[in-house]
């Protein structure tokens, strides 16, 4: 055995820096009381950890850990995108996090270790590794969302969480165990490697363990139909945390299966033909995504709960994230990586607003008259949902449509078309939050409240968040090909 | 398939010889039953009761430290075994591994996890 040189260490850098970070605010866990210092060490270390990854990224893709681990284009997009999500949730945190029970400290530790676990899973080049991330993940993430202990809700929900989660965790794992055992190795070259050879139909063993595999990474990105936990995980947890998860978590997630499907499942190219995904893979892909995007539109229609319906539109959004992959293209992976990039901020964007509202935004009918009471707000709301639904001056419109177009240029005909009439019932289901702000009158009259005035202004954290999703959202629709000529397929 | 078959005889005869003495036993054996003989052998305990009393919570508190600590402890042999092979570098990492131990002991102390 070859010990790793010292050197590989460089390549976890900015992981390295959430989990000091994380480490250095449980030393002082019992003695910070305030959640603005908590916030700030996170936010620096988002920060430093965004900056970091760009700016130590080498010329070409290295890897190192005895080939476990990689930096490369793709990795490094999608480690910026978690920093930026985990340095806005942060920031969002700030309104309420300070409540009696959690300790901000602690909290924000949890955060930095779950975006920590995210880096690492996004550039792991082996299952192990991959597994190891994204258990960091949802270990971190199932205390996140019962964190609030004074609620019963949060319980109920962490416990549903946790043992779906941990169900699907098994699951995975036990998938990794059947392509070990069908290929002997656990790297996804190898894995690649014996799978040219053989093909994919002529192991049993195989496709079953790629069958879990599968599972196990849908769950992560809640697509249809590993998605009953979101809802009710979401609707729990404690607002940011739920943030946190319908963007980060699904981003890192579809960053891994992402990274599976490209360094395993895909065929051998010839120079008749570019590489494409496996025919079998794309069509659980395709069977996944499809009933993604008709669920989460359909069922999000019932919801009166802000939550709730925020969490099947992330639903309904893994489905259309996924288009991407299903067109098995390099410009494919492209699409999807942007698509992800921009729902994060639409979604976290969103989220803000549920949070600026407190428990006013937690129900549909808590938007009733807002655009006269708060019209700033309710403006921005707009703006998120408008990019939700796919309205083009936004950011939702592009990624909408390069993601549908890459299917279309593959000939997946009738999925672009169950993908763009989905997108007309989702219109409805966004729009009639914007109806309830704009043309509803609030059942309670605004002076009624004498503190409205007062509990209106938002803290100077949850605005520069706002104005961040806000911006990305604005930018991400006027100039597209920023986020596309940064995107590198893995 | 063929390299497993050894194996699976030797349970098959183990199985046998096993069940095959107590069915022997209960079979040809002489029984004269007793209130005495009936009751649990030696252990004391009456195998059927209701869990009586209440236990701390504390104890739970305790038993996981324990576990967490002592768990995490473990690597330390496979480390001990080849320190001579990774030389210093396994040395900083084992600190570095000790180190984040650490932290989560002052955490459990600072949260007076340890206080009875």
């Amino acid at each position: 055995m070859t010990p790793v040189p010292i050197t590989d260490v460089a390549l976890l850098v900015p992981e390295l820096i959430l989990i000091g970070m994380a480490l250095a605010l449980l030393l002082v866990a019992s003695r910070i009381r305030e959640a603005g210092l908590a916030t700030a060490g996170t936010v620096l270390a988002a920060a430093l950890a965004a900056v970091l990854t760009i700016w130590l990224m080498p010329q070409s893709s290295v890897s190192g850990f005895s080939e476990m681990i990689t930096i490369d284009g793709y990795s490094q997009f999608f480690k910026v995108l978690i920093a930026s999500a985990l340095g806005l949730t942060a920031l969002l945190s700030v309104k309420r996090v300070d409540v009696k029970f959690v300790r901000p400290a602690e909290y924000h530790a949890l955060l930095l270790l779950a975006a920590a676990g995210m880096m690492f899973a996004v550039s792991s080049l082996d299952l192990m590794t991959l597994y190891l991330g994204l258990e960091l993940t949802t270990l971190c993430s199932y205390v996140l969302v019962g964190i609030t202990v004074d609620k019963p809700d949060s319980n109920e929900a962490a416990i549903k969480y946790f043992l779906l989660g941990s169900f699907a965790s098994a699951l995975f794992l036990y998938g990794m165990a059947l392509i070990y055992g069908a290929t002997g190795a656990t790297d996804f070259q190898t894995i690649a490697l014996v799978l040219s050879e053989s093909g994919l139909g002529s192991d049993p063993l195989f496709v079953a363990g790629a069958g879990l595999l599968t599972a196990g990474l849908a769950f992560k990105i809640a697509a249809v139909p590993f998605h009953a936990w979101a809802p009710d995980a979401y609707e729990g947890a404690h607002a940011p945390v739920a943030a946190f998860l319908a963007t980060a978590s699904k981003a890192a997630g579809l960053a891994a299966l992402g990274r599976v499907c490209w360094a395993v499942f895909k065929t051998p190219s010839n120079q008749l033909q570019l590489d494409k995904l496996l025919p079998e893979v794309s069509m659980v892909l395709v069977g996944l995504a499809a009933l993604s995007i008709i669920v989460g539109s359909i069922i999000a229609l019932a919801q009166t709960n802000m939550k709730r319906l925020l969490a099947y539109s992330s639903i309904a959004h893994a489905g259309y994230a996924l288009l991407g992959f299903i067109s098995g293209t390099d410009a494919g992976a492209v699409a999807t990586m942007t698509y992800a990039f921009l729902y994060v901020f639409m979604t976290l964007g969103a989220f803000g607003i549920v949070i600026a509202l407190e428990d006013r935004g937690e129900t549909l009918d808590g938007y009733q008259g807002l655009a006269v009471q708060r019209p700033k707000t309710a403006a921005l709301m707009l703006l998120f949902l408008l990019s939700l639904t796919g309205i083009p001056p936004t950011a939702g419109f592009m990624a909408k449509f390069v993601v549908i177009l890459n299917v279309v240029q593959e000939g997946y005909y009738a999925l672009a078309i169950l993908a763009v009439a989905c997108s007309v019932i989702t219109a409805f289901v966004y729009l009639r939050v914007a109806v309830l702000m704009y043309m509803k009158e609030s059942p309670v009259a605004a002076a009624a409240d004498p503190d409205e005035t007062l509990s209106s202004r938002l803290p100077l954290a949850v605005s520069a968040a706002l104005a961040v999703a806000a911006l990305v959202t604005v930018i991400g629709g006027v100039f597209p090909g920023v986020l596309t000529s940064w995107a590198v397929a893995p | 398939m063929s390299e497993y078959f050894g194996i699976v005889a030797c349970f098959i005869i183990a199985g046998a010889i096993a069940g095959g003495m107590v069915v022997l036993a209960s079979v040809l054996g002489k029984k004269t039953p007793s209130l005495a003989k009936s009751e649990p052998f030696e252990c004391g305990e009456m195998p059927f009761s209701l869990p009586g009393g209440k236990l701390a919570i504390k104890f739970y508190l305790t038993a996981i430290l324990f576990i967490l600590f002592d768990v995490e402890v473990v690597f330390l042999y496979p480390w001990a075994v080849i320190y001579r092979e990774i030389g210093m570098v396994g040395l900083v990492e084992m600190g570095v591994f000790l180190g984040i131990l650490l932290v989560g002991y002052i955490y459990a102390w600072s949260n007076k996890a340890l206080d009875w």
